[in-house]
């Protein structure tokens, strides 16, 4: 397993074993009949894939070498600006809507020959933990139809778990990667804040997100970071990626590496979690690891904080659907205020509204103070927190998410309730830090549980190499394949 | 405690309509979910000051002309256009 | 009971930068609809902002021209309110930690007008209704704008006039807006109360918007101050709002729409990072700053000898003022220069924009050249002003006009000669003046001067004509 999926797809182009348009359209016929049950494309693009694919025969044929994502069949999230082609986060208020510029992330792939099958399915604007939210409907779980795929990004991790991508790039704002990731049995990488440009992405909470990969295995998580991450002038939060490639190091020895867990995160964690998660340092531990136990009180505010301060900005980034310059218009209004009033309550859903209107209030005169100032004040001293901890270890280790993947349905009833499913992927985006979720095992159920790699900023690298010799150690034992989609 | 005059003053600020049917509903949601905010006031410690993530400051760009974007792409995702103008008509 | 007035202002200027605030576009003015925009400035999901270095620069420049505390450490903040002249519902500006703080412009009276902060922020779109139907240009939105914000220390209409020319006289000198009004490159808000004269509390204050005129900001303030006056005479009470001024009636008007709920709730831009200015970077600025309009007056009045008004006049417009000192730099007499200048050169320059522009044909060391002929006694002020008069009109130099014979003066003989021709072409005046008329004689010299083209010197010609007429 420790060969990933797009080395296999590239050497198979590359010994001319297949060609690209033809592994193109394999995807697409299996997009056809899988999407029927998962859900996960909201948008098909045979058009664009099979003209790049025909680029890159091309290339094959004058026997050119090919750059690793070159001819790779992918997808992106919904949220992804691509020009021309349909961009709705999967919102009716966005309907219809095709921008007229690439976001920097699709630029770059696309400059590379990334062969982009469609759009996949998120929860509105990016708001919720199980693709339900979504204008379209829900995604399916790969590994069982009745459960969600998990969210926001859940037509990603549907798609790439389901085998009808080879990988895809969603986003991450409180977990949107990794919590559908782990639900799906698959691995999700989100990186640094600052790491990967978000110019393009349409903003849910502008200082959260963070566009990163979503893919089968370790490799081929590093190999698209490698290739999306850098500095970009048109996002001014942007760096991008320090040191080398994270493929370098990859397999790198970990002995003596010291893998911290932080009690907190195990509070309120169900046994199957928490049993998978002793088995893995059980895993580090035969590598050579050490493991160290901390606390990190900090942590208790950690979810009331994310929601303050993520809505507060929603709200703002929100403002800008009004009817007039794109997207969806009312058919009856007296004048221009009510036209935008009627075009944004009838355009967003109700989780949209409810976070636009949480936002308002946390920011609105007489409130910010005990609300969002405070919040942005308890972010400071988690940020700090974690400043701390990776002084005593290299990485941190955790649960992605507190459950597995939970039935269709349940997730929307209680507000509350879904959003303490974030209570283990929100502290990394409050402080910004790259965080992976890689399968480490099922439950009696054979939903798949995962678990998180936390590094301290900008280092990808460590994690990735953490993450890479545990899932080559413990193999197939927390690696499934579903029975949807290519296999080849 | 959230009272529907806050719930519907937030909408207006908003630019949201919370049909009459669905107030008592949202106030009740806002309400347990500001609860579940204030959770963080019971917090002892102030917390520290907070500027942006990884502290950056100054990215700048230089003021150099780029050409801008043909009206037709600008106006493209446009509902309704006039005389190279976004365009909100009158209803009755 | 007498009322006195007590008015701050808001003032905003548009930066004379090449791109917008954001983006790249330019930042031209008077372009089709919606031909100066981007995915950024007309706020297309997913975009982001980039700050224009020159934003900055040009916004320290004028807290430095106006006596402002620069602040090192500095951040952009989201004005939240929705408008469909404003793509993103919210306006990029400064709210608790602006770039330029504790400022005033003085008064040719002396008195300071503070002023509390100047932030830069973005300027919004322009919406065209016509029969109810609303047009949207995007064209101005993400303008650089500065926010000039002072004190209420303003007292009359003649100080709050003053204080609106200062800005505009620095600015411009400065180079960071050509602050022209009427295109709304400059635009007040005022606020303004009244209160019995000698009280030293604040009245309920009323907000005037959008004024872009100074006579329409003498003529509103007027206004207002009455009405309100009226108001507290009758019993009544000003209630605090915004307020439209019509100029056609003459009269302020209570503005309805965006004002309803105005919470903004403002918090820092997270697409933006901290702005942060050394000390060093803010004294090369300081380097960048010209002597202002009222430092020349000063000059002008103690070093050249000019008189205040003159002074003033010149040292108003940078173009005048620098054709003034490059003219008048080592002529003996500066206020020469001056006399020319005030005189004759304004005469063709009939409004403020002709001054601001300054074209005319003659060069300042053409200038200096007529001058210096005066200076040396080569030639008369009469000739040296028919002269500049041709000079004006051609663009030629002085020695087009003013010949070797013109600048020789008269050898003894021809004077002789024409005093004797004099004395025979009026013998009225010269009998008046036997008859003890001492006057007459001056029109007998005035006879030579005129024939000799002013190159006689009339002493030596009175002299020689009395000895005639003995």
């Amino acid at each position: 397993m420790a060969e990933g999926k797009i080395k296999h797809y590239g050497k198979l182009l590359e010994n001319k074993e297949i060609s690209c348009k033809e592994l193109t359209e394999k995807f697409l016929s299996e997009i056809e009949t899988a999407n029927k049950d998962l859900n996960a494309y909201v948008k098909v693009t045979p058009e664009t894939a099979l003209e790049t694919a025909k680029k890159v025969d091309e290339k094959i044929a004058k026997g050119e070498k090919l750059s690793p994502l070159e001819g790779i069949p992918m997808t992106l999230k919904d949220n992804i600006s691509t020009k021309g082609i349909e961009t709705t986060c999967c919102s009716k208020i966005l309907e219809g809507y095709a921008p007229i510029y690439n976001a920097t992330v699709w630029e770059t792939l696309s400059s590379e020959n990334a062969v982009l099958l469609g759009k996949t399915n998120m929860d509105e604007f990016a708001m919720g933990s199980s693709c339900e939210t979504s204008y379209f409907g829900g995604a399916a779980n790969p590994h069982n139809i009745n459960h969600v795929a998990g969210g926001s990004s859940g037509g990603v991790a549907s798609a790439v778990g389901g085998n009808i991508a080879v990988y895809g790039l969603g986003s991450d704002t409180g977990g949107s990667i990794r919590q559908p990731a782990s639900f799906c049995g698959i691995v999700g990488l989100k990186p640094t804040y600052g790491a990967v440009s978000r110019y393009g992405l349409i903003a849910y909470a502008s200082s959260f997100d963070q566009i990163g990969p979503i893919t089968t295995t370790v490799e081929d998580s590093a190999i698209v970071f490698d290739a999306i991450s850098g500095y970009d002038k048109m996002d001014s939060t942007s760096q991008g990626r320090k040191g080398a490639p994270t493929v370098d190091s990859l397999k790198n020895d970990i002995k003596g590496l010291k893998i911290g867990i932080a009690r907190e995160y195990l509070d309120g964690v169900r046994d199957d979690v928490k049993l998978a998660i002793e088995k893995a340092c059980e895993v580090y531990k035969s590598l050579g690891a050490e493991i160290v136990y901390f606390n990190l009180p900090a942590l208790k505010y950690a979810l009331p904080v994310y929601y303050i301060l993520a809505c507060a900005e929603a709200s703002s980034n929100l403002g800008r659907y009004d009817g007039i310059r794109y997207g969806y218009r009312t058919s009856s209004y007296r004048d221009v205020n009510e036209m935008i009033c009627k075009t944004r309550s009838e355009g967003f859903g109700g989780e949209v509204k409810r976070r636009i209107l949480l936002g308002t209030y946390v920011l609105s005169a007489g409130y910010y103070d005990a609300y969002y100032k405070k919040a942005q004040n308890l972010r400071g001293s988690i940020v700090n927190a974690f400043k701390n901890a990776f002084k005593s270890c290299d990485v941190i280790l955790a649960p992605t998410v507190p459950m597995t993947a939970f039935e269709k349905g349940n997730a929307i009833s209680d507000p509350i309730e879904t959003y303490l499913t974030d209570i283990c992927t929100v502290p990394v985006n409050i402080a910004g830090l790259p965080g992976i979720s890689i399968p480490c095992g099922f439950n009696d159920k054979g939903m798949p549980i995962g678990m998180q790699l936390i590094g301290d900023t900008f280092c990808e690298s460590k994690i990735l190499n953490a993450a890479w010799q545990y899932e080559n150690a413990a193999g197939s034992d927390v690696f499934k394949a579903s029975e949807y989609g290519v296999k080849l | 405690m959230v009272t529907h005059e806050d719930v519907l003053a937030i909408a207006r600020l908003s630019k949201l309509y919370i049909a009459a049917e669905e107030l008592d509903d949202m106030t009740k949601a806002m309400d347990d979910i500001i609860k579940f905010a204030d959770t963080i006031n019971n917090a002892s410690e102030e917390g520290v000051e907070f500027d942006n993530i990884n502290n950056l400051s100054n990215a700048f760009r230089e003021d150099e002309v780029v050409p801008s974007y043909d009206r037709e792409e600008i106006l493209r995702n446009a509902n309704d256009i006039d005389e190279g103008h976004f365009l909100v008509r009158k209803r009755v | 009971m007498k009322y006195e007035m007590v008015a701050g202002f808001e003032t905003h200027i548009e930066l004379a930068t090449n791109t917008k605030i954001f983006c790249s576009c330019t930042t031209e003015f008077g372009a089709d609809s919606n031909t100066h925009c981007c995915p950024i400035c007309i706020g297309l999901p997913g975009t982001l902002p980039k700050l224009n270095r020159q934003v900055v620069k040009y916004a320290i420049m004028a807290g430095l021209a106006t006596n402002c505390e620069i602040a090192n450490i500095s951040k952009m903040d989201r004005k939240n309110y929705c408008y469909p002249d404003l793509p993103k519902a919210y306006q990029i500006s400064q709210y608790d930690k602006p770039l330029c703080e504790h400022g005033y412009v003085q008064l040719s009276s002396g008195k300071k007008i503070r002023l509390t902060r100047i932030h830069i922020e973005e300027d919004a779109g322009k919406l065209i209704h016509k029969r109810g139907d609303t047009y949207v240009d995007y064209n101005r939105g993400g303008v650089p704008l500065i926010e000039i914000v002072s004190e209420p220390d303003i007292r009359s209409v003649e100080e709050a006039k003053e204080y609106v020319e200062k800005l505009q006289q620095i600015m411009r000198y400065i180079g960071i807006s050509d602050c022209k009004m009427q295109e709304g490159s400059m635009r007040c808000d005022v606020n303004i109360s009244v209160r019995p004269e000698g009280s030293t509390e604040l009245g309920t204050r009323t907000e005037i918007k959008n004024m872009n005129s100074i006579t329409f900001i003498g003529k509103a303030m007027e206004y207002e101050f009455g009405r309100q006056v009226d108001l507290i005479e009758s019993g009544g009470k000003v209630e605090q709002q915004t307020l439209r001024y019509d100029d056609v009636t003459n009269t302020t008007s209570s503005m309805r729409g965006k004002e309803d709920a105005n919470d903004y709730r403002y918090f820092r831009d997270p697409d933006l990072v901290t702005i942060s200015v050394t000390d060093e970077e803010i004294d090369e600025l300081r380097e960048r700053i010209p002597e202002l309009p009222f430092q020349k007056q000063e000059r002008y009045v103690e070093e050249l000898g000019l008189n205040e008004k003159d002074a003033q006049n010149i040292a108003k417009y940078r173009n005048i003022a620098e054709f003034f000192e490059t003219a008048s730099d080592g002529v003996k007499n500066p206020k020469t220069v001056a006399n020319f200048i005030i005189g004759q050169i304004f005469r063709r320059l009939e409004t403020e924009s002709d001054k601001e522009e300054f074209r005319i044909a003659t060069t300042a060391e053409q200038l200096k050249e007529l001058v210096k002929l005066i200076d040396d006694g080569k030639i008369k002020n009469n000739l040296a002003k028919s002269t500049l008069e041709k000079m004006l009109d051609t663009g030629k130099g002085v020695k087009e006009f003013v010949s070797e014979s013109d600048m020789a003066g008269m050898e003894e003989n021809a004077l002789n000669e024409l005093c004797r021709k004099a004395v025979e072409a009026n013998p009225k005046a010269v009998a008046d003046y036997k008859n003890g008329k001492q006057k007459a004689i001056k029109s007998v010299v005035g006879f030579v001067m005129k024939e000799s083209r002013g190159r006689a010197d009339a002493a030596a010609a009175e002299a020689k004509i009395l000895e005639l007429i003995g």
